[in-house]
């Protein structure tokens, strides 16, 4: 088992190198906007990428680099430019400078020269929060109705719950929320219609988690719902179950005992994989929301062209990711004894 | 006569189709359209499907007779535009020149015949009138006069298509809660309705759950600033911020009336008053602010709650606290934006501070301050600011030009402890925001800054008009990233009661423009489709490879549209737009002019120059025989038929056919993708129903516009116009509303002049014969009259000169040993200049750029000899063991070439007067042997 974990945790590694690798290396050849002007902001940013080896300073044109990145202005007219250094060597440089220093550069427009790291970090804790809150809501929900749908199969219920679920699992997120928003906050006004700010009273700052919670949630909750109908459904039409019933089980003692923790097994692993699912689908609704949390930040940085901010927040999607791929797998072997990681045949 | 006759024609026409339209609605637009092609035509062009001409006559499009008629009335256009600027000599031989060339055109057999009498009688109109000559100095003209020459510099403008295509002003219908009281219900241009300073908030805002802000006016903003460093920022969104808590030396609160506004001394104590009006008529260089200080009670306020910076909270303000933000501005190391651009600006300019700025590069330097035209001293318990400007200014001007939030007070301390590169923003690890890094003596200080969430403000008690002005206690605005997604959120967010103000969407305008919490305003800018006009070679010239504006790689040369370097279809194209409609549909105000009308010829009277006959007569082409703004659907169609045929002529396009068209493709670069339905579509359809129609080209030819967006607003700015890769752009710049004089800066071709944010390129500014610039009886080109109106000029034939031309020789090896180069420096003027070369100074920049933090600096010999006429050669001698010293690598950081550089100091003296320390500096990588 150890071993297995430890091949599964390399492996994860090895994977999260190359699309991080990848990620770099093509971003870094996309077409560079040349900002305009002395700025010191500016400056100070060019010259943090020559200190960590991403462009060369030089004080006159050099062609053979290509087009210079940046022109600062230095004394009598004269200037620094700054290119672009080889981009397979940026990248060796880049991953010494994560290595061996955690050095993962700086903002350039959003925040400029601030840490990408520090400016992650402060921001990671409203994604986390709401994604949580979001699993926690979807999951007993999700799973309920799918119970409820699958104990009254083919009955009104069922159709009515299955047809909903078709319905709902085809709106996106940010579709949602603006008619959510439409309702609940501009036409009653139960609800902020924004992301309450640090300064807002605590009742407000829960009444801001309920709309994304919730849009967040919906698609998770018809996921579930049609998972856990399909699921039990099989596990209620199974053999062993009807033996359980004919050796004097009421259904739902059989229904209790045997067939929803059958019924769970693929079912737990899932919700893990939701979490990463969920974290994907926050871009846009945090964007819309205005909720200060990494999907936003990956959408500005993209648009700022703030790539040192998009390495470290794909950095952190690809191994969460990735982690919880571990985790699900791993879960398997818990959840049913059956299942044995790494066993030899 | 044809042409009058013409007209008439057209404005009947005009009158039948908005009778048939019937309405100003937003259904007016296809209406107006429509009627106007049913209309019966003034030419017989006009009435069939494809166009008529003369056997004999090689154009194509248009009529001999039409045509020569449209290019005899350019020629009356010239005369129109010049005559009043004309001797009564120069204008008999202008006159003359004029009727002369009519006669040519008249006669002329063929559209290049007509071209050719054209540019003959153009020609003899330039010859009529003598270039400006010698250093020439408006600057201490009455308004009347700087009116005179704004219309004139206007006038090229428009006539080149530097003015753009004018769309519409950014006037809004805004809707405020009904909690808020203005401080007067109608707005004043350059003004506003009095919000903040003079209105009042009477009730709470339910929404706002912190009990402590709920009267505060509550706003949304799309992005987040990230800064409050208005210093160093290069727009107007981070200087809107900064506003709140900053303090100007003079301020503006509403006159008694609320029609107007006055202008009230806010830091200082009185207007200022001038040290050397010698010849007694108002104007000086040398002005004298009394400023107020701890003494009067002037003190920092703070909303940190760090300890170190609460000890700056309630700080008195002290005397030479003023001097601080200009050393902080002017040392060029600090490297901030508006330093770099208060020491290039020419006009306003004080003594001594680009020698400042240029002598910084390493940090502060007392010497040069010295010399700096900014003095702070007390006298009689009084404490004063004595600023010196290079040109006289009257009293306005001498307040207006040092009138800036950037020169509020800072305590050098205060700098020290938060540190130049974080002052009024985040530090690096965002632990100390602008909260902790600002310091306000404004209305307003900043109380929270909720990176990304929102920016509040409180009344600050220690601003001078506390007790009188902005009752209001706060400002809260919150980070509305939705705005800029969706036109209507902010509107949306309003409706539900949650902000105090918003704009009416397009989309909502019929519902709500006549609420009676509705409430209209002018613009600061008008909104306009910016063009570039440059043909090929123009454009190769700005922008190719040795570009003078930008340099372009040769496989990025934007492909120029020929038939906008055509005046004709650029008329055209200015005539396809229903501004009326298009504007009305908006929310905003349908206009043709250059400037909105916040602009003011007389600042002090409050006169908006857009209401001056001066600017009527410049846009008369647009609002006469047209809707009024600049609409006539028939004047177009004959433009584009005169721009084909001359187009055609040139060789610039070869007809296609109905089946396969020849196309002129111009694409509109916008800002925002929701442009395309906002604006795009309804500005491609006026142009292309104006082109495309049949009476124009027979289907020959066939306009599409296209549509371009960037990733940020800014793009269409910073890789689309300011770089030439465009043919239309959508934008505006605004500038100094005082002083539109001034701010006709941003029309020049040279980028010192517009501080590179020319948006429109035509001609050559600095060409006094792209078209008839006359003032005082004198032919200028658009540089030469913008600097001598602003400052001074040394003109030369017309255009605008350095004082110097600089030459030099590269370096070479002697036979023992030693380097010797040379440098020909030319006076413009070379009567009533004289040159001394004091310094040619050797430098090797590798040494500084790799960490130094020095210069390797050595004088070398030098000799002069003056040729005379003007020119100074200066020879040089590099000792062989210097050369020697200078490193010979690759270039890179790692292995340094060793760029070497020459400065050359020089003192001259210009018409009697005389400046010290002026240097040029060339780049010489010469490699040592």
């Amino acid at each position: 088992m150890a071993k297995y974990v430890a091949k599964r945790i390399f492996l994860a590694f090895m994977t999260a190198y190359i699309i991080l690798s990848l990620t770099f290396i093509m971003v870094k050849l996309l077409p560079f906007n040349r900002p305009i002007g002395g700025d010191a902001q500016q400056i100070a940013y060019f010259d943090k990428q020559y200190a960590l080896g991403y462009v060369y300073r030089v004080d006159h044109e050099q062609p053979q680099y290509g087009d210079y990145l940046y022109k600062s202005p230095t004394d009598h007219g004269r200037a620094n430019y700054y290119y672009q250094v080889p981009v397979m060597t940026q990248y060796v440089n880049w991953l010494k400078n994560i290595l061996t220093k955690w050095d993962w550069g700086y903002s350039k427009t959003f925040q400029p020269n601030v840490s990408a790291a520090v400016i992650i970090g402060s921001r990671i804790g409203y994604s986390i929060r709401l994604n949580i809150f979001s699993v926690i809501f979807s999951v007993p929900i999700g799973i309920l109705l799918g119970i409820w749908a699958a104990l009254k199969k083919n009955t009104m219920t069922d159709h009515t719950i299955s047809t909903l679920v078709m319905v709902f699992i085809s709106i996106p997120s940010f579709v949602l929320i603006s008619f959510v928003l439409r309702v609940f906050a501009y036409n009653l006004g139960w609800l902020p219609s924004a992301w309450p700010t640090e300064s807002a009273t605590t009742l407000m700052k829960v009444k801001g988690y309920i709309i994304p919670v919730f849009c967040l949630s919906f698609g998770s909750i018809c996921g579930y719902c049609r998972f856990t109908r399909a699921e039990l459904c099989e596990v209620m039409e199974s053999d062993y179950l009807l033996l359980a019933r004919t050796k004097g089980l009421t259904r739902r003692q059989a229904i209790i005992r045997h067939a929803l923790k059958n019924a769970m097994v693929p079912i737990f692993p899932s919700i893990l994989a939701e979490f990463i699912g969920i974290l994907g689908g926050s871009m846009i609704l945090e964007q819309l929301y205005s909720i200060p949390g990494i999907g936003k930040l990956f959408v500005l940085a993209l648009n700022y062209k703030d790539y040192d901010i998009l390495f470290v927040d794909m950095a952190i999607f690809t191994t969460l990711g990735l982690l919880a791929g571990i985790l699900l797998d791993l879960s398997y072997g818990f959840i049913d004894p059956r299942i044995r990681m790494g066993a030899k045949k | 006569m044809k042409k009058k006759v013409l007209c008439l024609l057209l404005a009947a026409a005009m009158v039948f189709g908005l009778a048939a339209c019937g309405g100003n609605d937003g259904s007016s637009e296809q209406s107006s359209a429509e009627s106007s092609e049913s209309t019966p035509s003034s030419t017989p062009a006009e009435s069939e499907s494809t166009p008529e001409v003369n056997d004999t006559w090689d154009g194509a499009y248009i009529d001999a007779d039409d045509y020569k008629a449209y290019i005899s009335n350019d020629l009356d256009q010239i005369v129109t535009d010049i005559s009043e600027q004309l001797t009564a000599e120069e204008k008999t031989a202008v006159d003359a020149a004029v009727a002369s060339g009519k006669e040519a055109i008249a006669a002329a057999g063929t559209v290049v015949d007509v071209q050719k009498a054209y540019d003959a009688a153009y020609q003899a109109i330039l010859d009529c009138i003598p270039t400006a000559n010698g250093m020439i100095s408006y600057s201490d003209r009455d308004n009347q006069e700087r009116l005179e020459m704004l219309g004139v510099l206007e006038t090229y403008a428009y006539r080149t298509g530097t003015a753009g295509l004018p769309l519409f002003e950014n006037g809004v219908t805004e809707l405020f809660n009904e909690r808020v009281t203005l401080g007067t219900e109608n707005y004043i241009p350059g003004y506003g309705f009095g919000t903040l300073a003079e209105g009042s908030i009477t009730a709470d805002l339910d929404y706002e759950s912190n009990a402590a802000w709920k009267r505060y006016y509550h706003t949304l903003n799309a992005s987040d600033p990230g800064t409050l460093n208005y210093l160093n920022d290069q727009g107007s969104e981070v200087s809107d911020f900064y506003s709140y808590i900053a303090a100007s030396y003079f301020t503006n609160f509403m006159n008694a009336t609320k029609d107007g506004y006055d202008w009230v001394p806010e830091l200082a104590m009185e207007k200022p008053v001038a040290l050397n009006d010698d010849d007694g008529n108002g104007t000086a260089t040398k002005w004298r602010f009394q400023v107020r200080t701890g003494k009067e009670g002037l003190k920092y306020t703070t909303g940190s709650q760090l300890e170190s910076r609460q000890a700056f909270n309630n700080r008195e303000v002290a005397l030479e606290d003023y001097l601080t933000p200009y050393k902080l501005l002017l040392t060029q190391s600090n490297q901030l934006f508006r330093g770099s651009e208060m020491a290039n600006n020419t006009t306003g300019a004080i003594v001594g501070v680009k020698a400042f700025y240029d002598g910084t590069a390493n940090g502060f330097n007392q010497e040069l301050w010295d010399k700096v035209g900014i003095k702070a001293y007390e006298e009689d318990g009084k404490s004063y600011l004595e600023i010196e400007y290079t040109q006289e200014m009257t009293p306005f001007y001498a307040m207006y030009y040092c009138n800036g939030s950037l020169y509020m007070p800072i305590p050098q301390d205060f700098l020290d402890l938060v540190t130049v590169q974080n002052y009024l923003g985040f530090n690096l690890d965002a632990t100390e925001t602008p909260v902790d890094n600002s310091l306000a003596l404004g209305s307003y200080y900043l109380e929270a800054y909720n990176q990304d969430q929102e920016i509040v403000y409180k009344k600050n008690p220690n601003y001078v008009f506390a007790d009188t002005k902005y009752n209001i206690e706060g400002v809260h605005i919150r980070i509305f990233p939705a705005a800029a997604e969706d036109s209507e959120a902010s509107f949306n967010e309003f409706l539900a009661g949650h902000t105090d103000v918003a704009s009416i969407p397009q989309t909502r305008l019929d519902e709500f423009r006549n609420d009676p919490r509705a409430r209209k305003t002018t613009g600061d800018s008008v909104f306009k489709l910016n063009m570039n006009a440059l043909n090929e070679e123009g454009w190769e010239q700005m922008f190719g490879e040795n570009g003078t504006v930008t340099q372009t790689p040769a496989a990025e040369y934007w492909e120029v549209e020929p038939a906008l370097g055509n005046s004709h279809f650029r008329q055209g194209l200015l005539l396809s737009i229903d501004r009326n409609t298009f504007a009305n549909a908006r929310g905003s105000i349908a206009s043709v002019n250059y400037f909105s009308t916040n602009y003011l010829w007389d600042p002090e009277e409050g006169l908006s120059y857009d209401n001056s006959d001066v600017h009527a007569k410049v846009i008369a082409p647009l609002t006469e025989g047209t809707d009024g703004a600049g609409y006539s659907l028939e004047l177009a169609r004959d433009y584009f038929r005169v721009a084909l045929t001359e187009l055609e002529a040139d060789g610039a396009y070869t007809p296609g056919t109905a089946d396969a068209p020849t196309e002129i493709k111009l694409e509109v670069a916008w800002m925002y993708p929701q442009h395309e339905e906002n604006y795009h579509n309804e500005i491609k359809a006026y142009l292309e129903t104006a082109f495309n129609d049949a009476s124009v080209s027979g289907g020959k030819y066939k306009l599409n516009v296209e549509f371009w967006v960037g990733n940020e607003w800014s793009d269409v700015y910073y890789n689309k116009m300011m770089v030439g890769q465009f043919d239309l752009g959508f934008g505006s710049v605004t500038g100094n509303s005082l002083n539109p004089l001034d701010f006709m800066s941003v029309l020049s071709s040279n980028q010192e002049l517009s501080n590179s944010f020319t948006l429109n390129w035509g001609t050559d500014t600095n060409d006094a014969n792209a078209y008839p610039i006359v003032y005082d009886g004198q032919r200028f080109s658009f540089d030469a009259l913008y600097l001598a109106a602003n400052t001074q000029a040394i003109v030369n034939d017309g255009d605008s000169k350095d004082i110097f031309a600089f030459n030099y020789e590269p370096i070479k090896k002697n036979d023992d040993g030693t380097y010797s180069g040379a440098m020909e420096i030319t006076a413009a003027l070379p009567d009533d200049t004289t040159l001394t070369v004091t310094d040619v100074v050797c430098c090797d920049y590798e040494r500084y750029n790799n960490g130094d933090g020095e210069y390797e600096e050595e004088s070398v010999e030098f000799t002069v000899e003056d040729k005379g006429n003007g020119v100074t050669y200066v020879t040089f001698t590099v000792p062989a063991e210097l050369a020697a010293t200078y490193v010979n690598g690759n270039g890179t950081s790692e292995d340094p070439q060793g760029a070497t550089g020459f400065d050359f100091y020089y003192d001259y003296e210009l018409a009697g007067k005389a400046s010290a320390g002026n240097y040029y500096s060339t780049n010489d990588n010469f490699v040592v042997e």
